[in-house]
């Protein structure tokens, strides 16, 4: 309501611009919003490329966050002291408030000077370290005056305020040749800074020429101005929403912190610094900022001085109301009390504070095993936590919308009626935030049974209000409704839609003055090429647009998607276009998340840009294309490039954009063409060698030029007949080219593009982060005039697993049938929309038995759908790992849980019952019901606390090698017999044992003697020597050595030799027998059979088998090898002879 | 130098031990010449195959004692190798279609029908029709089972069938019909003992009587069993003493271990290290019927009077599923964790009645 105010404020007082004090404020302070937001963003965007650059916007957004706790709190003061507001001179609450906070204040900025930096280095964080460390030679100026001025507020409550205030424009006046020195340490801020040093006049000017044309309008330009920064300001603040808590957190571990004193001094450097240090940035905002404010000196440099002062009050403030609202949250509605609260409250805060951070150090020290104890018990006890017990037993109250707004909850404990999730989502539909751990900001701790104590003791530290379960839907029930900070900013949104067409180029103007020094795109292009910029100026300027135009098309706010270009044309012509095509990103600098020096964009088009330089001299000895030195670098070593991916992070468009960027015309081939060997051939290698004169007869260029790409869409959909041998020839025509070729493809790795990968720059997508596509989404949605809460929008992001082109068609969809979307239709919507994640079979079985939120709201579907994720394999997961459950609904009770096991095991018996005439009969229709039986009845009886990770099914490995040693027993069991006449099972289960003693027991008692007797044994039962190992290998239990192995070596020799001294007859023909296991024995002993078998073979039958002997053939090499042997074997035993004969029979 | 229990095998049906009625009707039906199919049936041990192998000597003379091992190879309809043991003799023809797995069909539809197609040739052959021996007729599929019904009949002519299994409840219904069925039970104990001691006697052995029905009863009389346990015996210890140690099997040792693992603790520790115990058990080939009942029989003796009702309903049960399922480990542990869940709450209903 606060913000609002606001606004209705502004306009009439913006329109006069007479009064123009609050307009102003408000201005300057959107300004300074935009000034560290864009920042915000900037830091997110990982693709930065300087390291000193993300530090420093750390820093910003810290301050950024601060200022906009400070904001909110200004706001709530103009809401109880309306009136008093307006007048710059009465600030009764806040000048007491500004008076203690100035007397705690003042002794800090004194030491500032000097102890700012020791300060600093005994603050723990990071960044405020690396800031002061990067930052030192600009800081310390700053400080040194931030302490001088700082000072003087102390005189007079009116003036008091001022210096925060001044210190950017001070700065900037008193810096701004400095800061352009000192850039020049940093090549790019350097380059980016002298650049715009020329533009900025140029733009001055013409904002001048356009301020002049406008200067009926002038405010009305600035509330446009304001408008289309709160669009920004916006759409970054929904951003922030999501780092806030996380700050904050940080915040309060940070033993720096312990005072809010130390608080105070913190947020004022970092204010301090933001400005100042924004010229060593190059921060085109900042830049830009100043430039602003440059402008406004000019046009009234009376008003500033108020409007300053009117709005450093504001400022001012922050520091004690952070801690504060930490401290007293909601509470200080009475204007007149508030001051008295506040002054209690900071040093309260300061001293609980101070207290907790010494005292936690201390507590882990002694106390350490004790602790450790009490943990591990508290942990334990939270495994056993129940679920809520009186589940939906109270209402939902129907709250008023937005009545949560700025609110900022922690659960803990179990609250009774509803889960935590339900929870979640409740207070998120009235506009509160849920985080996960308090902080100063938490506004509430909600308090619910076996609540964590570190939570509720912070919470106490913090001054937090502790809230139960009841008290908070009493809370929902009872708040007075808001009109949510997004419809506000909806609402501007229209308002200046409206307001816009009239003067849309004084607001352009504006807008690309705003823009053009940010980005990093000035500085790359600098860089690389110098003189880039005037050259794309000429372009625009053949193009006939106008500057301003041109600037905007060039310059606009990297992170968005919808450019002002991109965002006017469609109102034109794009009702019809999808919202894909219709925001598809006109320029390089508007791709969400390619903004980096190092990002995918950028490689590419240096890649590009360089590729004539590297190629063309080439032309008559072709360079060598790898194996040269930093190729991997730049890429220039290569003829061709290959942007792989996701999809629908702009892989296409990254390439045309580029492309269009350096002027070159394109030829696209995708999937839909044929792109066979010989169609490659016909097609594209001619026009390699050709030249475009597309331009020549449009008249675009004066000159027919070669600056054509060839576009490879979608190269890994080249494959089955259509386009048979379309890589190879791909290979040989990028071997060949004269102009660049970019391929794309999805899957880099994929067994098709592997040697095309080798010929090409690779250059690999990554998807872009949640916030990257937020903010682009964002303000697209409010193009479209559709409202959505941005934490549903996080859900639809995630949910579409970061696909940006999914995430637009979503929005288009769900936006078709209403414009404004809840939260809770946005988050269902989503749900439904998610796309399906493959789990792996791990996964899978944890999720089975998982308890708690992440399966809690799972249907009876979802949960057989999870079997369905491998339903081969999933049931033997879930058998293998049930046993590791410890149920919830046990409670603990041995008894319960038996139950439990043995009903789920009954489960899983079902389960395969059904999968056996799944199996057997081809019912594959059956499959749901195994689902039920194998995979969800288990799930539901056993759902608890899995103590281990999921194991692999060992059933696998058992079955196998079960098979194993049934393939063993059987051919123990067909060698035996003629003399057994027993089933395979008799032999395993009666013969086996008894037999490998009998052989065995001659050796252990008689020792090498024994071993004659042994080998008479085995023959009397045709079994062979390997026929024993087999035997000794299946009749171990339990891993113990087998007693065979147990033999003296010396035994085990005589055995072996007293086997094989004579040769074997046996009744079955060993053939088989190598064939199965021919890797496995050693080919001495190969050899050995196989002369033995022929041995008999010869002697008693010429005709042999026609397949026995070509089998013998095919596995004989080393029968040859003994031929003496041959000879000595020939002795036939009597009994072999009738045995011989009635195979050979049997073989005729 | 053979095993005692294949050494003094009996190779004609006057020589048999036990059950000579049944011989003599055995020895009457070759005479009368009207040879019909033969479904002999009986538990493992009880001298079934010996008691074939002797008919079949009956029927053909000493030649059909020259066996000899042959390897079918037969192509599936879907162009599948299979390849199959025989044991043969002129006469004879001895499979095990279960050997094949899923396939039993097609070894019964091709091989059994081109060995019965075939005329004998040998004149000197006493019969006009050869002899099919199925052993394992139990495991064989349905299929299976349905392909051999009409072979059966049509071949009759030149062709008899043996088949040879456990129980004939697997069995279906139109092959018991065409089969003279025939059961070979188990010899009592007091049989056991005299084979047993006759085998000594021939042995020059001296068996004292005590340690003879020790081993019939310990070997269920199984007679193979028991002779291999006397034999077990004498290499341990002879002069036998009539109370000495009698070797058992490692399994059976394993699986009284295993349900002895069920008994002393019921927890889920417990069911993890029996299923491990279990799946010991299954990969060395030990099926899950014998694990089944060796569970029950080690179970009930260590249960109450009505829990043993109980326990004995729920292995039934568990038994039959155990057919039905694919996966026998499921079900023994099933059963185990069931039994547990009864024996924990029997257990500790049982300590509440006696504490109050």
């Amino acid at each position: 309501m606060d913000i609002r105010r606001f606004f209705t404020s502004t306009k009439p007082v913006a329109q006069k611009a007479s009064n123009g004090s609050t307009s102003t404020s408000t201005d300057e302070e959107q300004k300074k919003k935009q000034k560290s937001r864009p920042k915000v963003k900037s830091s997110t965007s990982d693709e930065k490329p300087s390291g000193k650059r993300k530090k420093r916007v750390i820093v910003d957004s810290d301050s950024e966050e601060e200022k906009k706790v400070k904001t909110k709190k200004s706001t709530k003061e103009t809401s109880t002291i309306p009136t008093e507001k307006k007048h710059p001179v009465t600030y009764v609450s806040d000048s007491d408030s500004d008076g203690t906070f100035e007397t705690l204040k003042k002794p800090k900025p004194k030491e500032n000077g000097t102890a700012k930096g020791k300060k600093e280095s005994d603050s723990g964080k990071a960044k405020q370290v690396k800031v002061s460390s990067s930052k030192s030679p600009v800081k310390s100026p700053s400080t040194v005056k931030g302490g001088v001025k700082s000072s003087q507020p102390t005189i007079s409550p009116k003036v008091a305020p001022t210096p925060p205030k001044q210190m950017p424009t001070s700065v900037m006046a008193f810096f701004g040749s400095s800061s352009v020195q000192r850039s020049e340490k940093k090549m790019v801020a350097s380059s980016s800074t002298k650049r715009k040093a020329p533009l900025e006049t140029d733009e001055s000017l013409s904002d001048e020429a356009i301020a002049k044309e406008l200067q009926m309008d002038e405010d009305k330009e600035l509330e446009k101005q304001i408008h289309d920064d709160e669009e920004f300001a916006r759409t970054l603040a929904m951003l922030d929403d999501a780092p806030l808590p996380k700050k904050a957190r940080v915040d309060s571990i940070s033993p720096s912190k312990s005072s809010s004193q130390a608080i105070a001094s913190d947020i004022k450097p970092k204010k301090d610094l933001s400005p100042k240090t924004s010229p060593v940035k190059t921060s085109s905002k900042l830049a830009q900022m100043k430039r602003r404010q440059e402008e406004r000196d000019e046009q009234g440099k009376k008003d500033k001085g108020e409007k300053q002062i009117k709005i450093s009050p504001k400022k001012e403030p922050i520091s004690p109301t952070s801690s504060e609202r930490a401290a007293t949250p909601k509470t200080a509605s009475a204007s007149a009390g508030m001051a008295k609260s506040r002054n209690l409250s900071t040093p309260k805060s300061e001293s609980v504070a101070s207290k907790t951070s010494p005292t936690k150090p201390e507590n882990t020290s002694p106390d350490d095993l004790e602790k450790k104890r009490a943990n591990s018990s508290a942990y334990r006890s939270y495994l056993n936590r129940e679920g809520p017990r009186a589940l939906g037993s109270k209402d939902i109250p129907q709250g008023e919308e937005n009545c949560l707004e700025g609110c900022v909850f922690v659960l803990t404990g179990v609250l009774e009626s509803m889960e935590r999730d339900e929870a979640k989502s409740l207070i998120e539909r009235y506009g509160g935030k849920v985080t996960g751990n308090v902080s100063r900001k938490t506004t509430y701790l909600v308090l619910g049974r076996d609540s964590g104590v570190s939570k509720t003791e912070k919470a106490e530290s913090f001054g937090t209000k502790i809230i139960n379960e009841d008290e908070l839907l009493d809370l929902i029930r009872t708040k007075p409704g808001k009109k949510s900070k997004y419809e506000i900013a909806a609402e501007a949104e229209n308002k200046s839609s409206k307001t816009r067409t009239p003067d849309s180029r004084g607001k352009v103007a504006s807008s690309a003055k705003k823009a053009t020094p940010q980005g990093p795109s000035p500085n790359k292009r600098s860089s690389s090429g110098g003189k880039s910029k005037p050259g794309s100026a000429s372009k625009s300027g053949a193009r006939g647009a106008s500057c301003s135009e041109v600037k905007k098309s060039l310059s606009f706010d990297q992170t968005k998607t919808a450019s002002p270009v991109s965002h006017s044309a469609p109102e034109n012509d794009g009702s019809s276009l999808l919202w894909v095509d219709k925001y598809r990103p006109r320029s390089l600098k508007n791709l969400i998340g390619q903004q980096g020096d190092q990002s995918c964009a950028n490689k590419l088009l240096r890649w590009l840009q360089s590729w004539h330089k590297h190629h063309s001299g080439n032309a008559k000895a072709p360079a060598p294309k790898f194996g040269k030195f930093g190729s991997k670098d730049d890429g220039s070593g290569f003829k061709a490039a290959l942007l792989s991916g996701p999809p629908g992070v702009g892989k296409t468009t990254t390439a045309a954009l580029v492309c269009e960027e350096l002027g070159y015309s394109y030829v696209e081939m995708n999937a839909s063409c044929t792109r066979s060997k010989n169609s490659l051939k016909e097609v594209i290698a001619e026009s390699l060698n050709n030249t475009s004169i597309k331009n020549f007869y449009t008249g675009a260029s004066q000159t027919v030029s070669s600056k054509h790409v060839l576009i490879m869409d979608e190269v890994d959909g080249m494959a089955g007949n259509e386009d048979r041998g379309g890589i190879q020839e791909m290979i040989g025509l990028i071997k060949q080219s004269k102009i660049p070729i970019i391929c794309m493809c999805n899957d880099r790795n994929h067994q098709k593009i592997r040697s095309l990968a080798n010929y090409c720059y690779d250059l690999r997508f990554q998807r872009p982060r949640v916030e990257q596509i937020k903010g682009a989404m964002m303000s697209i949605a409010f193009k479209e005039g559709l409202k959505i809460p941005p934490p549903a929008l996080n859900e639809v992001i995630l949910a579409s697993n970061q696909d940006i082109r999914q995430v637009l068609h979503n929005l288009s969809m769900w936006s078709a049938k209403d414009k404004v979307m809840t939260y809770d239709q946005a988050k269902a919507d989503a749900n439904n929309a998610k796309k399906d994640m493959k789990l792996g079979p791990f996964d899978v079985c944890r999720k089975v038995f998982a308890l708690g939120e992440e399966t809690a709201h799972m249907s009876l579907i979802d949960k057989s759908d999870l079997f369905f994720h491998d339903y081969s394999l999933a049931p033997l997961f879930v058998q293998e790992n049930y046993l590791h459950v410890r149920p919830a609904a046990a409670g603990g009770n041995l008894k319960s849980h038996l139950v439990l096991l043995s009903k789920t095991a009954d489960s899983i018996c079902d389960g395969d019952l059904v999968d056996r005439q799944i199996r057997s009969k081809q019912t594959w229709s059956l499959l749901p019901t195994q689902a039920i039986y194998a995979s969800v009845l288990p799930g539901e009886l056993m759902r608890g606390y899995m103590s281990q990770f999921p194991n692999f099914p060992s059933w696998l490995g058992k079955f196998s090698s079960s098979g194993k040693h049934s393939r063993i027993i059987q051919e123990l069991a067909s060698h035996m017999s003629l003399k057994t006449l027993s089933s395979k099972e008799a032999v395993n289960l009666d013969y086996l044992p008894y037999l490998r003693s009998a052989v065995l027991k001659p050796l252990q008692s008689l020792g090498s003697e024994g071993a004659n007797q042994s080998v008479k044994l085995m023959d009397d039962y045709d079994i062979i020597k390997e026929d024993v190992d087999n035997m000794m290998e299946i009749s171990t239990w339990d891993g113990q050595p087998d007693p065979y192995s147990k033999l003296d070596s010396k035994v085990k020799a005589a055995f072996t030799r007293a086997y094989n001294k004579e040769s074997h007859l046996t009744p079955y023909s060993l053939q088989v027998v190598k064939k199965s296991r021919k890797g496995a024995v050693d080919p001495e002993l190969l050899g050995e059979l196989d002369n033995e078998s022929q041995v008999q073979e010869e002697e008693e039958d010429d005709g042999l088998g026609a397949d026995a002997m070509i089998k013998q053939k095919k596995s004989k090499p080393a029968k040859e090898t003994k031929p003496a042997k041959d000879v000595k074997k020939e002795k036939p035993g009597p009994s072999g002879k009738g045995k011989g004969r009635g195979k050979g029979k049997a073989k005729n | 130098m053979s095993l005692w229990v294949d050494k003094y095998r009996p190779t004609s049906l006057a020589k048999l031990d036990y059950h000579k009625e049944q011989a003599n009707q055995l020895k009457n039906l070759v005479q009368c010449g009207d040879f019909p199919h033969l479904l002999v049936y009986g538990p493992s041990g009880a001298g079934k195959k010996t008691r074939i192998m002797c008919l079949l000597r009956e029927l053909y003379g000493a030649g059909v004692e020259k066996l000899r091992i042959e390897h079918q190879s037969i192509t599936t309809p879907s162009k599948k190798k299979l390849e199959i043991n025989t044991i043969a003799s002129n006469y004879h023809l001895e499979v095990n279609p279960s050997d094949a797995g899923n396939s039993d069909r097609v070894v019964i539809q091709e091989l059994i029908k081109t060995v019965a197609q075939s005329q004998q040739i040998q004149s000197s052959a006493q019969r006009e029709f050869k002899v099919v021996l199925l052993t394992e007729v139990d495991r064989l599929t349905k299929d299976a089972q349905h392909a051999l019904r009409r072979t059966m009949e049509k071949y009759m002519a030149t062709c008899r069938l043996i088949l040879c299994c456990n129980s004939t409840s697997k069995v279906i219904a139109p092959i018991r019909s065409r089969c003279l069925a025939v059961r070979v039970p188990l010899p009592s104990v007091e049989e056991v003992c005299s084979v047993l001691s006759g085998v000594c006697r021939k042995e020059g052995l001296l068996l004292p009587p005590e340690l003879a029905k020790q081993i019939a009863e310990k070997s269920g009389r199984n007679l193979r069993k028991a002779l291999l346990m006397c034999e077990a015996c004498r290499v341990q210890q002879y002069p036998f003493s009539p109370d000495q140690d009698i070797p058992e099997t490692d399994w059976e040792v394993y699986l009284r271990e295993t349900a002895n693992a069920i008994v002393s603790q019921q927890s889920p520790q417990r069911l993890l290290e029996v299923r491990a115990r279990l799946y010991e058990l299954l990969t060395h080939c030990i099926s899950p019927e014998v694990i089944m009942k060796g569970l029950v029989t080690e179970l009930l003796s260590n249960c109450d009077g009505h829990l043993k009702a109980e326990v004995a309903q729920m292995a039934a049960y568990y038994e039959h599923r155990l057919q039905l399922g694919n996966k026998a480990i499921y079900h023994l542990e099933a059963f185990v964790a069931k039994f547990m869940a009864i024996y924990k709450k029997f257990m500790e209903d049982g300590l509440g009645n006696f504490m109050f």
